[in-house]
This record gives structure tokens, sequence and C-alpha cells, in this order.
């Protein structure tokens, strides 16, 4: 049996700029149960235009690895059906978009919420769970 | 017919089918009312370090805390009726607390100005009669607010706008991605590039005095021509506008004093966010951020991000929002070091880190009230359905009480 070199070659890495928008279908899972699987499959996704997919070699349902200096999600890549010129790739805003969102506001208080650096690259990763991405912040008992 | 609290449209044309003491089937709301209405799958239990208990100790534990924090925050209140904002402003202002809500990182920026009167504003039955330019700029309506366009703006028929969307009346989509809003602005799909709006302002402000507009001056002049004939005219301005303008937001006034013929518009999300900006602002002068110490203190440290970011409150009570969903994760932990009192119909991420949980009535569905609309007009709203659970006005009325 040969060694699988593959898995030690790291995949490329692309800069990419991401904005945020609402979706309907997301918010409803949402009032429904935020726990959920609809909510996590209709969050958890980033979608592209064809030419940026073309050009990082992705292609709808790969996973993908999104990460800068606030935070690492794994989610799903997916092809924009609809006329994107590129340069730009979306998630609906979710605790998943928010992971990657700088805490700096210049003493504004907005984040920005809507224009995110950060990096993207092809993946074997499980999709981010919810627990994972907030479970870091589930404390122990405080006493009052 | 009852209201949707589904976002800050509150459709009251609605029909409830109730079984069992449970909302069936709803008519005429949008998906994401329909859900809200029908209620989450996890409904909050009274806990205390996330062990169940009954709701007296929950009140009990969440006085206690109130009682020994020197810096608290009281943040939310945005999915709670009038009556209760007003309850949970008197008690920010007996703890001496800060009080925020989701305003502080949306549409606050604009609901304040709009308040203090420097932009000129309509109500949505006034667009439905009379509008005839109709521009979404930053503002996906057919996701955020799914009946704006066929209640009030675009598709029916109005006192002086017989023929509707066919021929009375002209939708514009000014947005850096082809909404499902912009898709039904044909022929009127402005595609901006990302933070692109300050320019196009500054284009649009050059082209409606008689300059050349340096960018993009073919499609500018275009635009210009539209909203210069517009007999009535509405910018309905989303988050995509006000997040990208935030750090220079008056561009917009100078850009409205141009526009005589035109209204301001917020594009609201949360059912009554408006309503807590309209009750802090009566109360205090300012819309969000605030700090009770005597006297009314406003202050961008008043933030709830700020606040986080520095370290400066000592525990807070979050009612019906969830922070922990909303917020950018760098500020999380700082949120999850100090207590929390999470008061909220449903299981949400910040109540599964709250020190204290309680649960309350679903407002507009389980108790009824008053909420504002997101152009200002009060609206009354429902108890459809029976509830054991308290209110939220009469949990924060039990810890001012307990305090």
């Amino acid at each position: 049996m040969g060694i699988d070199f593959g898995k030690f070659l790291k995949n490329p890495e692309f800069d990419i700029k991401i904005t945020t928008y609402r979706d309907i279908f997301q918010a409803e899972a949402f009032e429904r149960d935020r726990f959920g699987e609809e909510y996590k499959k209709l969050s958890a996704v980033i979608s592209m235009s064809k030419i940026d997919m073309q050009k990082m070699g992705l292609k709808s349902k790969d996973t993908v690895k999104i990460s800068n200096n606030y935070g690492t999600i794994i989610v799903q890549a997916k092809e924009s059906k609809r006329s994107e010129p590129g340069g730009l790739a979306f998630m609906a805003n979710s605790p998943w978009s928010n992971a990657l969102v700088s805490g700096e506001t210049g003493g504004k208080g907005i984040p920005e919420f809507k224009n995110i650096d950060a990096k993207i690259s092809l993946s074997k990763e499980e999709i981010t769970a919810l627990e994972k991405l907030t479970g870091t912040f589930i404390k122990k008992p405080i006493s009052v | 017919m009852v209201t949707c609290t589904g976002c800050a449209l509150l459709c009251d044309d609605i029909e409830a089918i109730v079984e069992n003491n449970r909302i069936k089937e709803t008519k005429n709301a949008c998906r994401r009312g329909a859900a809200r209405m029908k209620g989450c799958t996890n409904r909050l239990i009274p806990c205390i370090d996330q062990k169940p208990t009954d709701i007296e100790s929950s009140l009990k534990k969440a006085a206690q805390i109130i009682r020994n924090a020197k810096a608290p925050m009281l943040f939310g209140l945005d999915n709670s009726t009038c009556e209760a904002q007003i309850k949970g402003i008197q008690l920010a202002k007996k703890m001496n607390a800060s009080i925020d809500d989701t305003s502080s990182f949306c549409q606050g920026l604009l609901i304040e100005r709009i308040l203090a009167k420097k932009f000129r504003t309509c109500s949505l039955e006034d667009i439905r009669n009379k509008a005839d330019v109709l521009v979404y700029w930053g503002s996906d309506a057919q996701d955020s607010q799914p009946r704006h366009l066929s209640r009030f703006s675009y598709f029916p028929r109005g006192e002086s706008r017989q023929r509707g969307y066919e021929e009375d009346r002209i939708a514009i989509a000014i947005d850096v991605r082809e909404s499902n809003t912009a898709k039904i602005c044909k022929g009127h799909f402005y595609r901006i590039p990302l933070k692109g709006d300050r320019e196009i302002i500054l284009a649009l402000i050059d082209a409606l005095s008689g300059k050349a507009p340096a960018y993009d001056t073919k499609k500018m002049l275009e635009l210009a021509g539209i909203l210069k004939k517009a007999e009535f005219g509405a910018i309905f301005v989303g988050i995509g506008l006000t997040y990208s303008i935030k750090d220079d937001f008056d561009i917009l006034t100078v850009l409205a004093d141009k526009l005589p013929n035109f209204a301001i518009m917020p594009m609201v999300g949360h059912y009554n966010m408006r309503g807590f900006n309209e009750a802090l602002f009566k109360e205090t002068g300012f819309v969000n951020r605030v700090k009770f110490d005597g006297k009314a203190v406003h202050s961008n440290n008043y933030s709830i991000m700020e606040s986080l970011n520095k370290k400066t409150i000592d525990a807070i009570i979050v009612a019906g929002s969830d922070p922990l969903s909303s917020l950018p994760h760098s500020v999380l932990a700082n949120l999850a070091s100090i207590p929390v009192v999470c008061i909220d119909p449903c299981v949400t991420m910040t109540s599964k880190i709250a020190t204290v949980t309680i649960p309350c009535a679903a407002s507009g569905v389980e108790s009824g009230g008053t909420a504002v609309r997101m152009d200002g007009k009060v609206i009354g709203l429902s108890k459809i359905i029976k509830s054991e659970y308290m209110t939220d006005e009469e949990i924060l009325k039990r810890l001012m009480e307990a305090i």
C-alpha cells in the first residue's frame, strides 16, 4: 500500500473578501430552532461567483476552511446562481460569519460585520458545529 | 386579525389558526413571521448555573447578581413590548446601570437622526398612497421585511398610484449584491463596490447640483434624473448603507437635503427596536448607549461592544436578545466572564452561558401590548394563546421590586 503524499500537501490558500446578507429561509430556520440542522445548513455556507470558484479550483459542495486573525470556520462552498462579477464572497449573517468579525470598532461600537478579509482553502474537516463555535464560551459557574 | 412580530413591519392583517392552545397555521404572514408566531422548538426553563430550578429562585438569584454588581448593563428589549421597554429603562435607572440594545450595532445612527428630525420621514401609508420612486439602498427587504414591497411600497395600489408597479412606481436597488429585492428592480439595479456608498452619495450630490459626477458619470446622471423627477420619493435605508457610511453618516443628510421630495425610512429588523429607541430618546435624548448615574450620560463607551472590549461592565441582564449569536466572537469571552441573566421565551446561545435564566411569555403571541413600527406608528399586539409564563414586563417589575 502506497503512502498518500497528498495528505501532507497543504491546500492552496487564497485571499477572500466576504460580505454578509440576510436570507429569509435562514431567518425562518433561526426562529424555529437556532440549534437545528436546517439553520446550520443555511448558515455554514459561502457563495461565490463562478469566476472566483474556478480561480480557486473550487466547486459547489466542496468543504472549505476560512480563517483570519479572529477565527476559523469550516463551511460549504457554493457557486452563486446570480450574475456576480467576482471578487466578493457572500455569507448569510450568523454565528459562523461572526466568528470572522473583528471586535475592534475604533471606539465607535459598530463592528465590520459586512467587510471581512480572510483566507480560504479546500478542507477535509467537518463543517463547524454551532456547539464548537460557542462551546468555547460556556463557562464554569460564576460565584456571585 | 392579529399582529405579527416577525419584523418591524408589524403586519396587522394576520389570521392565526389556533389548535390545542398552539398556533397551528397563519395566513398572510411571511415565512419568518409565521415561524416566529408558531414559536421555537426549545422553550427556556429557569436555571441557576445551568441547573434547573424554579422561577422564584431564578428571580432571587438575578436580583442578587444585580445588587452585587458595581457596573451592570441591561441589554436588549428589541423583541419586547413598549410597556416592557419602559419598565426596563426604569430598572436600569434604579440599578444605576448602562443600557443598550441591538440598534447600537444596527440602525441606531439613523433612528437617532430621524427622531432628532434631521431627516424628513413619512408613514408607510404615505408611501402606499403617494410614493412613485422607491430606493432600496443597502436593503434587501424581500428577505428582511418580506412584505414591505407587497403591503406598502411597489406592488399595492394607492390613492395617487392606482396603477402600482406596472406604470406608477419605479423601484431602485443600490447594493453590493444582486439581492432578491434588486431582482425585482429590473433595469434599476445599481451595483456598487463594497464600501462604495459614500462615493455614490457624493456623486449623486454632484449630479443633483448640476455638476458632472466623478464616479460612473453616465449611470449617476441617469439615477439623479430619476430621483429629480420624483413627486414623492422614499429612500429605504438598510444596514448595508448604515454600516458602509457609519464614519461619515451626515453625508446622507446632505443628500437628503438635495432631494426635497424624498422621505428617509429606516429598515428595521427586530420588531420593536424603534420602540426601544423612542422610549429611551424620550427619557434621555439618546436612542442607546446610555448610563444612568443620577443623570443620563451618553457615550460610545456605553455601547455593548465597547463595554465588552474595555471590560467595563461586571454583570449583564440580556432581555429578548441573543448577543452570543449576533456579536463578533472576539468579544464573547469577555461576555462569558461576567454573570449573565438571560430573559427570553426560548433557549438561545446566550442562555447557554447564562448564570441565571428566566423564561418569559412570547410577546405578541402569549401576551399583548404595543410596539412601534419602523415608521414610528404604534401598533397593538394581541395575546393569541394562553400562557403560564410571566411577561418580560412582569419579570423586570419583579426585579425592580427585589432590588
